[in-house]
């Protein structure tokens, strides 16, 4: 019989931001470094019980080294962490488990072929093999009802959505008597109403009493859920905040270090000529089932269409149909008004068409390769990179310099291997090797998921110069705001559908969300 | 690193000859002696390396790839039997004719039964480490059938069953007078294996065919994307694998046995293995991994008859530098599943 663990007795459950005499947590001083790079330069970090602390930066900052030492997988070169007053030594996740301290990982740490409540018990089962399925499918349901998280106990991980899954990594922290609650990019891998639901769980959490870290980059939701807000930059601390006291100009210039540039203010564009024109377009997804049921789409020279949509619409495989990497059953698609539906990539490519894929790590970029190398993937073949069939080494290091330069790859130094870059810069090689061919048409799929503030307004601004040269951009994203700040006119996926196109300037919030839920009357009034 | 491993595995070793009750430190000198200690014993160890290495470039080349090429030795020996039938079927040819053709007439065929396992995989998904596998199965009971009353059986042979000799213009020849060192075998193979690992060197990291395949192998999805055709460039590193084991198949015939025979060449296929993963699938890592495995197997027989230690420990050991290799491999990807920084390991 597995018997709940004790939670720990509280006096009250406060969700209130009071100042207690001694916070739960304090970091003091903590540095921390890798090889040349000092990762963490003096930093503090002070949380008070019961709160909701933002912990913000951008990548690189040093916010998930800071937290791989509070939770023990690395050790501090200096500083002290104290808990609830007693200075601590962290040694082990073990440690850390033991003091309270639990960790949602940003890429889940699940068993897929087990159930949720499996998942939940596992590495804590208590009175060995054989498990009772019953008994902790029980417990894990009363944890559920206790903080208000809703998963079926029973249910496979590899059957159940990213955000449910995300629920069960709460869940299993939870299960192991855990008060601080450290959440390393929880959204990143979520959809606009995971995120919500994230925010009511996370409430409810602050309401029973936990303290939680959001260690995140995004604005809206350290404003929309935390109290206080500390801001570290090139591992140093950079501000502390309360929230209901500050703004998101304030913390991204905390952040950045300098004010955000406005985007540009976007000329009109006049009636030009259809660059990619889509008709009817069916294809099957993976599975085989039909994920495209008659799709169509223009974009012009000059302009950018953005396709929202909720994921897993059809739009992935939208883009896969236009560069040839997934077969067409039906319709047509036209490039500059030649038939490119059947054509292979290459092909495609050759017509002048650039695709920056949703998955750089897996789709934009021979990850184990160097940046220069990566420059030339899929020009391998053509001079100057190459010349009957031999590489030229000389050209393909000096291009590779010159890009790296242009596009602003940090380090700037194309004999970097592409994998040990952060992602914005590796974002920026994808652009660079796609736009560097001027091309006639770009389809890109999130341009700027999982970026930092900087390099999501450097990818904005090379797109919006790409438009103003004459060329046509699909921008597939499923961040909203994103898409709204640069289409000319936006396009709702819905089913395999494009269920409406819009101007920018009627495109609002609550029209765009009805169409993504698949409302198109409603959204037509 | 790999130094290490074989240290480790070397250790486990003399545990293992002390438990059999040898002496380790007489057993290793003698299989030192053996793979090393003398002219004639050296040339030996490089008789072996030779089709190791241009076995070992056959798996590492598919490797890089992202391909299991367990074919080699089914590769190897469908080279050795083109080989054997060309170089007997022409045997008034001169040698500027006719060893050209043997070699190009073993890379094609090693070449052409490799790239059906590509095929397979490309067109039908089929798992090339099974049908590589059922290949090798396929090769040994053809050569029976063609060896032991078939069409290539020599007339008139006596004991294990073989092929006609080549004719005199197939055979390489033995590039160490015997005046130098007497009874050498070590013929002009040798240099071939040596071209064979520049070709390797260059066309992996110096070709942009190379190029694609490394971008292949390393992220498929990204180099389909871009207009490399991953099926494609399977099918052709298949026959490409295929002809760097039928050249080692070609380089038995044609510079040592002078025929083929049944249980020919046996194991160099699956030791090939071996050799690229401890040679990391770069050509001078192959080369010094083949060079240490033929030392193995050479030394290995001084030692069973000089310390009476059993020549089956030195598999032993060589198994066991696998398995630290393995292992090697495992405690690598658990630090980092762990999050320990790159830099605490290396």
């Amino acid at each position: 019989m597995i018997a709940p663990r004790p939670e720990r007795e509280r006096g009250t459950a406060a969700t209130v931001v009071a100042t207690p005499l001694v916070p739960l947590l304090e970091m003091r001083g903590i540095r921390k470094r890798f090889g040349e790079l000092q990762a963490l330069d003096g930093v503090d970090l002070v949380v008070n019980e019961g709160e909701i602390h933002a912990l913000v930066g951008e990548n690189g900052a040093g916010k998930t080294t800071l937290m791989n030492i509070l939770y023990g997988l690395y050790h501090p070169d200096a500083g002290t962490i104290r808990y609830r007053g007693r200075e601590v030594r962290i040694t082990g996740p073990r440690d850390a488990i033991a003091l309270g301290i639990g960790m949602i990982h940003q890429h889940f740490m699940l068993v897929p072929p087990l159930t949720v409540a499996e998942n939940v018990v596992l590495g804590d089962e208590r009175g060995g093999p054989p498990l009772d399925t019953r008994a902790i499918e029980q417990r894990v349901r009363a944890l559920e009802e206790r903080f208000g998280i809703v998963v079926e106990p029973s249910a496979r991980i590899e059957d159940i959505p990213l955000g449910l899954q995300q629920r069960v990594e709460i869940l299993k922290v939870l299960y192991r008597g855990s008060e601080l609650l450290i959440f390393d990019e929880p959204t990143a891998v979520l959809t606009p109403q995971e995120v919500d639901e994230l925010f009511v769980i996370v409430r409810q959490l602050r309401a029973e009493g936990k303290t939680l870290i959001l260690i995140t980059h995004k604005l809206r939701e350290v404003l929309a859920v935390t109290d206080r807000i500390t801001v570290l930059r090139q591992g140093r601390n950079a501000a502390q905040l309360v929230t209901k006291e500050t703004n998101a100009a304030e913390i991204a210039k905390a952040m950045v270090g300098r004010e955000l540039k406005e985007l540009k203010a976007r000329a009109a564009t006049g009636t030009s000529l259809p660059i990619l024109q889509i008709s009817r377009l069916e294809a099957l997804s993976d599975r085989g089932t039909p994920a495209l049921r008659g799709v169509d789409l223009v974009v012009r020279e000059g302009e950018i269409v953005g396709v929202a949509g909720v994921g897993g619409n059809g739009q992935s495989e939208l883009a896969q149909c236009i560069l040839g990497l997934r077969p067409v059953t039906e319709g047509t698609i036209t490039v500059g008004g030649a038939d490119i539906t059947r054509d292979p990539p290459k092909r495609t490519r050759a017509r002048g068409v650039a695709y920056v894929p949703e998955d750089r790590r897996v789709e934009g970029l021979v990850l184990p390769f160097t940046v220069a190398d990566n420059f030339i993937l899929g020009k391998q073949d053509r001079e100057p990179y190459a010349r009957r069939g031999v590489l030229e080494r000389e050209a393909i290091a000096k291009d590779g310099d010159r890009l790296a330069k242009d596009f602003d790859v940090r380090p700037p130094n194309a004999k970097v291997i592409v994998g040990t870059l952060s992602g914005g810069n590796q974002q920026k090689v994808v652009l660079g090797r796609e736009i560097s061919e001027s091309p006639r048409l770009i389809v890109i799929s999130q341009p700027t998921r999982g970026l930092d503030i900087a390099a999501t307004e450097y990818v904005h601004e090379r797109l919006l110069e790409q438009r103003a040269r004459g060329c046509g951009i699909l921008l597939i994203s499923s961040e909203l705001d994103e898409i709204r700040a640069l289409s000319d006119r936006i396009a709702v996926m819905f089913e395999g559908r494009i269920v409406a196109t819009l101007d920018a300037a009627d495109a609002t919030e609550d029209r765009l969300g009805l169409l993504m839920a698949g409302h198109a009357e409603a959204a037509s009034h | 690193m790999p130094i290490v491993s074989v240290l480790a595995a070397l250790l486990a070793g003399a545990v293992l000859i002390l438990i059999s009750g040898s002496n380790p430190i007489r057993g290793y000198a003698a299989l030192l002696r053996g793979a090393f200690g003398s002219p004639y014993n050296i040339t030996e160890t490089l008789v072996i390396a030779v089709p190791l290495t241009l076995a070992g470039i056959s798996v590492a080349v598919a490797f890089r790839t992202g391909l299991f090429n367990i074919g080699a030795q089914g590769q190897l020996l469908v080279g050795a039997l083109a080989a054997g039938w060309t170089g007997a079927q022409f045997p008034e040819l001169p040698g500027i004719l006719l060893l050209p053709l043997t070699l190009v007439s073993a890379v094609l065929a090693g070449g052409a039964w490799g790239a059906i396992a590509g095929w397979l995989k490309a067109a039908r998904g089929v798992n090339e480490v099974i049908t590589t596998i059922m290949q090798n199965y396929t090769v040994v009971f053809v050569m029976h059938w063609l060896l032991q009353n078939g069409p290539m059986t020599a007339p008139n042979a006596a004991g294990t069953p073989a092929s006609s000799p080549i004719g005199a213009g197939a055979i390489l020849p033995i590039i160490i007078p015997n005046e130098i060192v007497p009874l050498s075998r070590l013929h002009a193979g040798v240099v071939l294996a040596i071209a064979a690992v520049v070709v390797f060197w260059f066309l992996m990291w110096r070709t942009s065919l190379g190029y694609e395949l490394r971008a292949v192998g390393l992220g498929a999805r990204a180099a389909a994307q871009a207009g490399i055709d991953p099926r494609r460039r399977m099918v052709l590193v298949m026959f490409i694998a295929g002809g760097f084991a039928g050249l080692a198949g070609m380089i038995q015939v044609s510079g040592l046995f002078h025929r083929v025979f049944d249980g020919f060449s046996a194991g160099f296929g699956f030791d090939a293995i071996a050799v690229a993963l401890l040679g990391k699938n770069s050509p001078v890592g192959i080369t010094l991994a083949a060079v240490l495995f033929a030392a193995f197997a050479r030394g290995g027989t001084i030692m069973q008859a000089d310390a009476g230690v059993s020549s089956h420990l030195v598999e032993v050991v060589e198994a066991t530098v696998l398995l630290v290799i393995a292992a090697e491999a495992i405690v690598r990807a658990l630090a980092v599943r762990r999050g320990t920084p790159a830099e605490a390991l290396a």
